[in-house]
């Protein structure tokens, strides 16, 4: 295994509310590997976003990145200064977002944003131009030098979104963090901009951290993902594993809920019971529980760790899908209800 | 029954409804308590004040012309021996009447204008809006000196005069807030789900508008007191012997220099007054942005 | 519960059942200013058979929810006629227009500014029948509770406020809303589209159980054609104002017969590393173009990749019409497709 180029160890994040604080990232250790394709998957209130900020202490306020280390080339980004956390982001490491009409300057010409980018970490007047031009070629953004010119509204979504990525690969980072940037797209634009990023990631060696909901995205996208529940990870492992055989509950219940375009047959929809979790009070013991088909009486009370159920496979439960198969019939099961696989209720849900 | 039931948890209900969490969020802001205390003893003051004051408001000559504050009376007599003090309370009553009733009628008027040019747009809207604009266009004050002149100095006129000038204001925050709300999703299912247009206005649009409504009341409310204090300072307001927080200061003016105690108490209290709408009116527009809820 | 697997789509509505709603040639257009408009909808015809799920898909700037507000008639209609059953609601007004809204409710999309946040629940979901008179006291009251349990809710729910629920609670009180009245036609409008992939779940699954026991028609409107193929029994699909291509759900997937339809449907994500990895992206050229001013002739040609131009593609528009059976496409040479 190579050196990992990112080491995160025990990420903690707060937010402080008016009704109390809510952990949205909640002990996260994981390590990315230089030129791989990371995917991090959860639904709202899973923290995945919040980590992707944390790791460039980007965290709005009331947002603080309270414990944990992000190493980077033998440095800790949460413990360096301010100025040196700002080399790095743009130059080393760098980020886009989800809605890039509220990223772009929409006074300023496109064009020269992603010269700043690259004037604010010291490449000269002339040649930040030109290369300019050369990104928005590689981004694939047709008729390149007058586009340089035009100011954001008078691109598409698409095309917007292209010139973030420009943006963020302006000065060759070695990670490039996306969140969420293709879910305000259309289908069709969002798969050209994950071609874009597969073939960028595969020339240029970029490691991309893939910050998404959608499932299909990560399947086509990421060789590796994190699966993310109420501010923790709960599995993460190559994704041909992962989709093929998950072993957390919630990874498998997840991929069940998820209607396939290329279904044979219409089989109704296997949902997840309940609501989100309310991140002021967590549940306790493992945060699914109140939701998981197959808890025993251990969930309850029992937090679980990030433990190694297959070869560079983990997971955060005490029951796994290997046993809830073999015990408790899981791939039959037609009460989805929490509990109904193992019969442990604990009273319905409120 | 064939469908199946699936009882979900709600997550602790922290307040019952909108108008809790923004009394709670009030109740923490000092100031605005503050404020809101001394308006109640305002109004305590001024209710008392329909039954009793030390003195007569208008008997003249039972204290020495400009006396100086002393223990028969507190804030000493004005130029025509009347008592001070007496004459304060009433003018709270006059200043509280000047500045709710003021607001009852801007709102009675200004919220159906505002919400119809607003939800309807079109040719009402623009006439609406021409409107608006014309009383814009003419100085309040000249407006109100020549009403006050025309149909005779009462209190109930120069509420009018203060009406006529200051309608615009909430006319025109209704209507924009009925411009914003009409494009939210739950007014289009009010119609999807057959509601009429008045259930609309006022079931729907209002209800969401109250806060901002609200708001500008109580921003209006010393403003039209202000108003009031000016036009008797020149002598349009309400006539004599009923005093004004106005008059009285105009009175203490005259005679600030040998007798500054005159000008003094109403002056302070007018300032008071309105430094505690301001607050209160602050306050209460803090704890009603639901941006701020969670 | 009956057992997961079940093929519940195996009859779709044949095309000689009875139409619940028909639209004919409806055309929508926007004012822009300056003697230009948003050609929005630009002659669309279809029907909506009784009992049936019809999906409807397209990308930003099709149309699709305008046309859900034109067929329920909270946006009046530029030209054409929609007819419910034998009535032409493009002809009613006032009156006589919010009476037919009986039969057809809506459920929309953000299911935060759906509710209105002044109203307990209760009144929420009773306020199509108070706005109708149907019931009243405690007959009102015993309907409220009923449709809360019909959705999956607590009865107990009624005197809570909006904001106290979840995304997914929300859009139950919105569907329990709907069905207050009784409608025969429900028009989804991206109704999940707000919601979390683990709850989108929970309310197709609702919306499927409930079209089964009260015998509801539904026309789906939504971005995700996977969602959309999942509870269609049939799906339409629109480009720039205009219906391309009509069929029944799995066949549309299987053999679509526009070219717009096969691109749409091979850039969908599929969550399986393997099968994804191994699918090819039909590439269209350019970007949709404007609706302010619409490609002549088919509207498609500027990015499809097997237009002929001059002729036929960008002079004459294809019509809409069967390829095969009860599959209609709007395409010159949809057996290249």
């Amino acid at each position: 295994m190579p050196t990992p180029i990112l080491q995160v160890k025990g990420l903690r994040t707060e937010f402080l509310t008016d009704g109390g604080i809510v952990r949205a990232v909640d002990d996260v250790t994981f390590d990315l590997y230089p030129g791989e394709t990371l995917g991090i998957v959860g639904e709202s209130g899973s923290g995945k976003s919040v980590t992707a900020l944390s790791l460039l202490r980007l965290v709005p306020d009331p947002g603080r990145v309270v414990g944990g280390q992000v190493l980077f080339r033998n440095e800790d980004l949460l413990q360096i200064s301010e100025d040196d956390i700002r080399q790095i982001r743009g130059r080393d490491i760098a980020m886009i977002f989800q809605d890039p009409q509220s990223s772009l300057n929409p006074v300023l010409k496109t064009g020269f944003q992603i010269d700043e980018a690259m004037l604010a970490h010291g490449t000269p007047k002339g040649q930040a131009h030109a290369r300019t031009i050369e990104l928005l070629k590689k981004v694939r953004i047709p008729a390149a030098e007058s586009r340089v010119k035009d100011f954001p509204h008078q691109l598409s979504g698409g095309m917007r979104q292209r010139a973030m990525i420009a943006m963020g690969l302006a000065n060759t980072p070695s990670i490039l963090i996306a969140d969420e940037p293709t879910t305000a797209l259309d289908v069709t634009v969002q798969a050209q901009i994950l071609e874009l990023l597969a073939d960028l990631n595969r020339e240029l060696g970029t490691a991309i951290v893939m910050i998404t909901h959608d499932m299909g995205v990560v399947a086509g996208l990421c060789t590796r993902v994190i699966v993310m529940y109420a501010g923790q990870i709960v599995e993460e492992g190559p994704v041909e594993q992962i989709f093929d055989n998950p072993q957390h509950p919630y990874t498998w219940s997840l991929l069940r809920s998820i209607p396939r375009v290329d279904a044979l047959r219409h089989e109704r929809l296997r949902s997840i019971e309940g609501i989100a979790p309310d991140l002021l009070h967590p549940p306790k013991g493992c945060r699914f529980h109140p939701r998981c088909p197959f808890r025993v009486e251990k969930c309850f009370t029992d937090e679980p760790s990030l433990e190694e159920v297959a070869p560079n496979q983990k997971a955060a439960c005490w029951v796994t899908m290997e046993r809830a198969r073999r015990e408790m019939g899981a791939d039959e099961l037609v009460d989805i209800r929490p509990g109904a696989g193992s019969g442990v209720r604990r009273g319905e849900l409120r | 029954m064939a469908v199946t039931v699936r009882v979900d948890a709600v997550s602790e209900p922290v307040q019952a409804s909108l108008w809790s969490d923004a009394w709670r969020r009030l109740r923490r802001n000092r100031l605005a308590l503050a404020a809101a205390i001394y308006l109640i003893l305002l109004v305590g003051v001024a209710i008392v004040a329909i039954f009793y004051t030390p003195y007569r408001m208008s008997a003249t000559g039972i204290a020495p012309d400009y006396a100086t504050p002393s223990l028969a009376h507190w804030l000493g007599a004005d130029n025509l021996g009347r008592d001070q003090l007496s004459r304060l309370m009433i003018g709270a009553q006059i200043s509280l009447i000047v500045g709710v009733g003021t607001q009852l009628l801007v709102l009675a008027v200004g919220v159906p204008i505002g919400l119809l040019a607003g939800y309807y747009r079109g040719w009402l809207d623009q006439v609406v809006t021409f409107v608006i604009n014309v009383f814009y266009g003419v100085p309040d004050l000249l407006v109100a000196l020549i009403l006050v002149f025309l149909l005779g100095p009462s209190l109930a006129n120069i509420i009018i005069a203060i009406v006529v000038t200051r309608w615009m204001d909430m006319a025109r925050l209704v209507r924009g807030q009925t411009l914003a709300l009409r494009e939210r999703e739950f007014i289009e299912a009010g119609r999807a789900s057959g509601a009429k247009p008045m259930k609309m206005l006022f079931g729907h649009i209002m209800p969401n508008a109250l806060g901002p409504i609200i708001v500008q009341a109580t921003f209006g409310v010393p403003s039209a007191i202000l108003f009031e204090a000016f036009l008797s300072f020149l002598g349009a307001g309400v006539q004599q012997p009923t005093p004004s927080w106005g008059s009285m200061a105009k009175d203490g003016v005259d005679a600030i220099q040998f007798a500054p105690h005159m000008v003094i108490a109403p002056a302070i209290v007018l300032s008071l007054t309105l430094m505690a709408f301001n607050f209160l009116g602050d306050g209460l527009r803090d704890a009603l942005d639901p941006r701020s809820r969670r | 519960m009956s057992a997961a697997i079940t093929d519940m789509r195996s009859s779709p509505r044949p095309a000689g059942a009875k139409a619940l709603m028909r639209v004919e040639s409806v055309v929508k257009h926007f004012p822009a200013g300056l003697g230009q408009s948003v050609k929005a909808v630009d002659g669309v015809s279809f029907e909506v058979r009784e009992g049936e799920t019809l999906g409807l898909v397209g990308e930003s700037g099709c149309g699709k929810s305008t046309l859900a507000r034109l067929v329920t008639q909270l946006l009046p209609v530029t030209s054409g006629r929609i007819f419910y059953e034998d009535v032409e609601l493009t002809k009613l007004r006032g009156e006589k227009l919010r009476q037919q809204r009986r039969q057809m409710q809506m459920i929309f999309q953000d299911p935060f500014a759906s509710l209105d946040p002044r109203m307990t629940v209760g009144d929420i979901i009773a306020e199509p029948l108070d706005n109708f008179g149907v019931m009243k006291g405690r007959a009102r009251d015993s309907r409220v509770q009923e449709l809360l349990r019909i959705v999956g809710l607590n009865p107990n729910f009624n005197n809570r406020y909006p904001h106290e629920f979840s995304g997914g609670q929300r859009q139950r009180i919105g569907i329990a809303r709907a069905l207050a009245l009784k409608p025969r036609l429900v028009v989804c409008d991206e109704a999940i589209s707000a919601l979390d992939v683990s709850i989108q779940a929970q309310i197709v699954n609702l919306l499927e159980d409930l079209q089964r026991e009260f015998k509801l028609t539904y026309l789906f409107i939504a971005h995700d054609l996977s969602v959309v193929r999942h509870i269609s029994d049939r799906v339409m699909v629109m480009y720039l104002g205009k219906i391309v291509e009509i069929a029944d759900s799995t066949e549309t997937y299987a053999n679509p017969k526009h070219p717009y339809t096969k691109a749409l449907l091979s850039a969908i994500p599929v969550p399986d590393p393997k099968i994804q990895r191994g699918r090819r992206l039909v590439e269209l050229t350019g970007e949709i173009p404007s609706p302010l001013h619409p490609p002549s002739g088919c509207r498609f040609h500027t990015r499809c990749p097997i237009a002929r131009v001059p002729a036929p593609c960008a002079e004459t528009e294809p019509p809409l019409e069967e390829k095969a059976r009860d599959h209609l496409a709007a395409c010159h040479f949809s057996s290249d497709v």
